[in-house]
């Protein structure tokens, strides 16, 4: 039908099927009384005339539905095309309203977008790490097999053990080792430093990823004593061969190994991640040892089977092994860890607690808005009220509201995108080594999705509040309140202090969240780890050599030389060897024996009996060093001495505890002179006397008590790492390593190195506190700002709305400090109220801190008092402002304008 | 005997509307008694089938509706013509005419 939409209304066409059905019984029922009328006239009898009138009516039901049947489809459309023209009629509007105070439509989109912008940022982390499935196929039957032993901690796993839970398992498809580790990998004669992960033969069958280039490992690589062949990442690919197809066949060199590239995989298949390379493990041999725990193991579940009954399975067939051969295995069971779990593990808490901390800041950004909108809607009250007055209904007032905060929002969503990616950006520099997977972060569809629907979402909350102020008041009130008073009045007051003060107490347990961890961060930074952590290099190597009876006097003869070199450059005053970095708990650790007296050396056999006496076993973490490692280090020797040139390869074996071990295991003291044999850890079965003890250090954990460590002489015991740390305390610790980088390959071009410092090394420990930190940090002080802002304007606003009492109080004699006195009254009043709400539901909110913090009370006083004290000083200075400009009110001025 | 309008050929009954309101704005009732005065008894319509063409009509756009009050106060829709329903009555005017002029020949000529 072709009539003009506004006609349609002025003649009021039916506005539901109800409608249409009453309109038609009205119509019927009028003609047949007009009917019976005109038959009475007749001089039919009344109850005549109605059943003849009836009669000659036919059909009514048969005529509603035909009616009905014809109307509402039509009905349907004319409304549908009414309702998109007032859509466009209040866009138009909106984008008018918008071009009229530009002002606040920009604070209003830039706050919503911040708060948008910020919990997008992290959903997207979250998005990445959490939530997207691993890039396998089938990524749920993906397991990560651990044993347990009698502690309940988990164990690798040894070769024994895992060929006999490959061969009794029911639930697993495929199950294969992997150990990663550093190697030096050499092209045209230099070297790089790869990560080199060496796997059994199910690996890639496990994964299921094929090569994208070349072939994958063949049965005939993977026997014992095979020439070596290798995989390499697509990163590393591009990064060593520019990509060229030629490296098919390319033989690389690792130390003197000759090893041949066959294949290049894929990119985002690594794993582990960070993998540059992969060998086949068998070459080696395997260890018959049950306690050789060397190798992590991967599954794929078979299809249809749980991670459930696959850790029921593991835990039996383990279970069953160590009945079977008895204190020989450490394994006395074992579980399933879905492989998604195993890699996010607790970096999922930590995402879900910045993205709980990122939406407080998004209710805070809306709170902000909604107090500003509020702010408007009083002064646009009589525009709605003319409105409502010339025939718009509520809902159609609640209609153009909810355009325009969808406008804001819509703006606000944009602007959240843009900083959400620039956000992305900057978590990723702050941290990928935290956040595993970092690689796989990206803007996709979930993300966008996650935008739009907040933004959405906010868009309502904010209509719904500005309908709800906007169409509260009456019209006559409305209209015949003069400009003065400006609409809403206190009520429109008191919304807006219960704003603020919400906005003020969620501000605060973000405060206090920042506090806690800054005060814990503080705490561990201020630890002493028992180390020198300040002036000290690291040059990270990789000695790949055969370990023939030779191994140990040529790694002694390069490492003698790099210690001269290193002592040969200004600023360098000492040198240490070790085969683990500062800060780790060695490079090994295990079950130590202790022997009667160092003249005998026992057979394998005898050991396995004396392991099971616990009189005559001890615990400790393994590391090789050399005597200057403790000069170095720093580390200071409490009694005996460290190890010195008296101490040659082939003489009496002498090692080097700390006090921690010294106490534990020898607590009346006596532990000098004691003869011990560490040989499980580096296969050197060879007894060693302790000859000193030194203090105790901190090692991977700040947090943590040190662990008893062996030291054993690098010049004497082979170790079992091909990574040798060269240590410098150096008084420049740049002008060290840009020396050391230019004099070390003199000595030897194709040992590759990394170099780091010491605070470097330190420092990453501690970054999921400093991430944490950092952007709780951020968010509190937006916040904080936000709450100003909110602060600012309630209170000018308070101060707009009453300039006429105030004038009259000047006028009558009030002092000005006695107007800035009663402003800041409220103020004070306001974030009194905001402050104590959100110190009790930061007493509620900061427990999920508490893994995060050290030594400091999730509930600390200090951390309380501080923000408390900050944020009440903050709303007086946002309310001083306001506060100054009522004091220099001008009575006449005031009353004359009103 | 009186015919039944249900009888009339498809589209009688709503020329035979069209035709009644060139007269002015009428109710239901009214367009039912002007036809069947005019139709001088021979044509007897079943009410509910002229609501029916009423509502078609005004579905398509040829005629239009307002509530009004009818001479006795009682609440009535009344229906009026709208230009479409007007140049519709005309042409559908002619085609009646010549329609039946061509059905008398044939029926004459026999």
């Amino acid at each position: 039908m072709h009539v003009p939409s506004g006609v349609r209304r002025a003649f009021r066409l039916p506005a539901s099927s109800g409608q249409i059905t009453r309109d038609l019984e009205d119509e019927v029922a009028f003609h047949v009384a007009m009917r019976v009328q005109s038959l009475e006239r007749a001089g039919l009898s009344h109850d005549d005339a109605i059943a003849q009138a009836q009669r000659k009516f036919g059909d009514v039901q048969d005529l509603h539905d035909y009616c009905v049947a014809l109307e509402v489809p039509h009905m349907q459309r004319a409304q549908a095309r009414e309702r998109l023209s007032s859509i466009a009629q209040d866009l138009r509007f909106a984008l008018r309203q918008m071009r009229r105070s530009p002002a606040f439509a920009l604070i209003a989109s830039l706050t919503l977008a911040l708060g948008v912008g910020a919990t997008t940022a992290i959903f997207s982390v979250v998005n990445g790490v959490v939530l997207k499935p691993l890039p396998f196929s089938d990524p749920q039957q993906l397991v990560q097999l651990w044993g347990i032993d009698a502690n309940g901690r988990h164990l690798h796993f040894a070769d024994p053990t895992f060929d006999h839970l490959l061969a009794e398992n029911h639930t697993l498809s495929a199950a294969a080792e992997y150990n990663t580790g550093d190697m030096s990998f050499s092209t045209n004669g230099t070297a790089t430093r790869v990560t080199a992960a060496g796997v059994s033969k199910e690996f890639f069958r496990v994964l299921n990823v094929r090569p994208e280039l070349g072939r994958s490992f063949a049965p005939e690589d993977q026997q014992k004593g095979s020439p070596m062949v290798i995989l390499i990442s697509h990163g590393l690919w591009m990064r060593l061969f520019g990509g060229s197809e030629s490296v098919i066949g390319t033989i690389i060199k690792s130390g003197e190994t000759p090893i041949t590239i066959i294949g290049v995989l894929p990119a985002g298949k690594e794993f582990p991640a960070g993998t540059d390379a992969w060998y086949p493990r068998e070459p080696f041999g395997e260890a018959t040892s049950y306690t050789a725990h060397n190798w992590n193991v991967i599954a794929r579940v078979k299809d249809g089977v749980t991670t459930e009954a696959a850790t029921r399975d593991v835990s039996m067939v383990l279970r069953r092994l160590h009945a079977a051969v008895g204190d020989a295995t450490w394994t006395l069971d074992g579980t399933a860890i879905p492989l998604r779990d195993q890699i996010i593990g607790s970096v999922k808490v930590l995402l879900l607690l910045i993205l709980g901390a990122s939406a407080v800041l998004l209710l805070i950004a809306c709170a902000n808005v909604a107090n500003l909108l509020i702010a408007r809607m009083a002064v646009r009250e009589s525009e709605i009220a003319v409105r409502v007055a010339i025939g718009a209904g509520r809902g159609r007032i609640a209609q153009q509201l909810l355009i325009e905060t969808s406008l804001l929002a819509a703006v606000g969503c944009l602007g959240g995108m843009v900083i959400a990616a620039a956000g992305m950006k900057m978590l990723l520099v702050l941290r990928p080594a935290l956040i595993p997977r970092v690689g796989e972060l990206s803007l996709d569809w979930r993300v966008l999705v996650f935008a739009v629907v907040i933004s959405a979402a906010t868009a309502v909350a904010l209509a719904l509040v500005a309908a709800w102020r906007g169409t509260a008041g009456d019209l006559r009130a409305a209209l015949s309140q003069s400009q003065r008073t400006q609409g809403g009045g206190g009520a429109s007051y008191r919304v807006r202090g219960s704003l603020v003060v919400v906005q003020l107490a969620m501000t605060v347990v973000l405060l206090i969240g920042a506090g806690l961890l800054a005060r814990s961060f503080v705490g561990l930074m201020s630890i002493d780890p028992g180390f020198r952590t300040h002036g000290m290099v690291v040059a990270g190597t990789v000695f790949d050599e055969p370990r023939d009876t030779n191994y140990i006097g040529r790694r002694s003869v390069y490492y003698q030389q790099l210690a001269e070199r290193a002592l040969a450059i200004p600023g360098v005053t000492s040198v240490g060897i070790s085969d683990a970095p500062p800060f780790s708990n060695g490079s090994s650790n295990g079950e130590f024996l202790v022997l009667d007296n160092a003249g005998i050396k026992l057979a394998p056999s005898a050991l396995e009996g004396m392991f099971n006496d616990k009189a005559r076993t001890g615990y400790a973490t393994y590391r090789t060093a050399t005597g200057g490692y403790f000069k170095a280090m720093g580390i200071p020797v409490l009694s005996g001495r460290v190890f010195d040139a008296t101490d040659r390869a082939g003489g009496p074996e002498v090692a080097v505890i700390n006090a921690a071990l010294a106490h534990k295991r020898w607590p009346n003291g006596d532990a000098m002179g004691k003869v011990i044999e560490f040989g499980n850890i580096d296969g050197d079965l060879t007894p060693m006397t302790i000859v000193g003890i030194v203090g105790d250090t901190r090692e991977q954990d700040l947090a943590a008590d040190p662990l008893p460590a062996v030291y054993v002489d690098f010049d004497q015991r082979p170790g079992n790492s091909n990574e040798m740390f060269v240590i410098m305390a150096a008084t420049n610790e740049a002008g060290a390593i840009a020396a050391a980088r230019r004099a070390f390959p003199q000595v030897r071009a194709d040992v590759p190195m990394r170099f780091l410092t010491v605070e470097d090394i330190i420092g990453r420990s501690v970054d999921s506190q400093r991430f944490m930190l950092l952007l709780v940090g951020i968010f509190g002080a937006v916040a904080l700002l936000l709450a100003t802002l909110g602060v600012y304007s309630v209170i000018s606003y308070l101060v707009a709305q009453r300039g006429r009492e105030i004038s009259i109080r000047v006028a009558l004699g009030a002092s000005a400090p006695q107007i800035v006195h009663l402003v800041l009254k409220q103020g004070v009043t306001l974030s009194l109220v905001g402050a104590i709400i959100g110190g009790v539901a930061a007493l509620a909110a900061t427990r999920v801190l508490k893994r995060l913090l050290y030594q400091v009370s999730p509930t600390d006083p200090i951390a309380f008092a501080t923000v408390l004290v900050v944020l009440c000083g903050v709303a007086l200075v946002a309310s001083y402002v306001p506060a100054r400009r009522a004091a220099a009110f001008e009575p006449m001025d005031v009353l004359r304008g009103g | 005997m009186p015919r039944d309008a249900s009888d009339l050929l498809h589209g009688t009954l709503d020329v035979l509307v069209l035709k009644t309101l060139s007269w002015g704005a009428m109710h239901g009732y009214a367009i039912a008694e002007w036809i069947e005065r005019r139709g001088g008894g021979d044509l007897v319509i079943v009410d509910a089938a002229l609501y029916k063409a009423l509502h078609r009509l005004e579905e398509s756009g040829a005629i239009t509706s307002e509530w009004g009050l009818s001479d006795n106060k009682r609440r009535a829709k009344y229906y009026s013509l709208t230009t479409r329903g007007r140049a519709r009555l005309r042409s559908e005017s002619e085609t009646w005419k010549r329609y039946a002029l061509a059905v008398g020949r044939i029926i004459e000529s026999s």
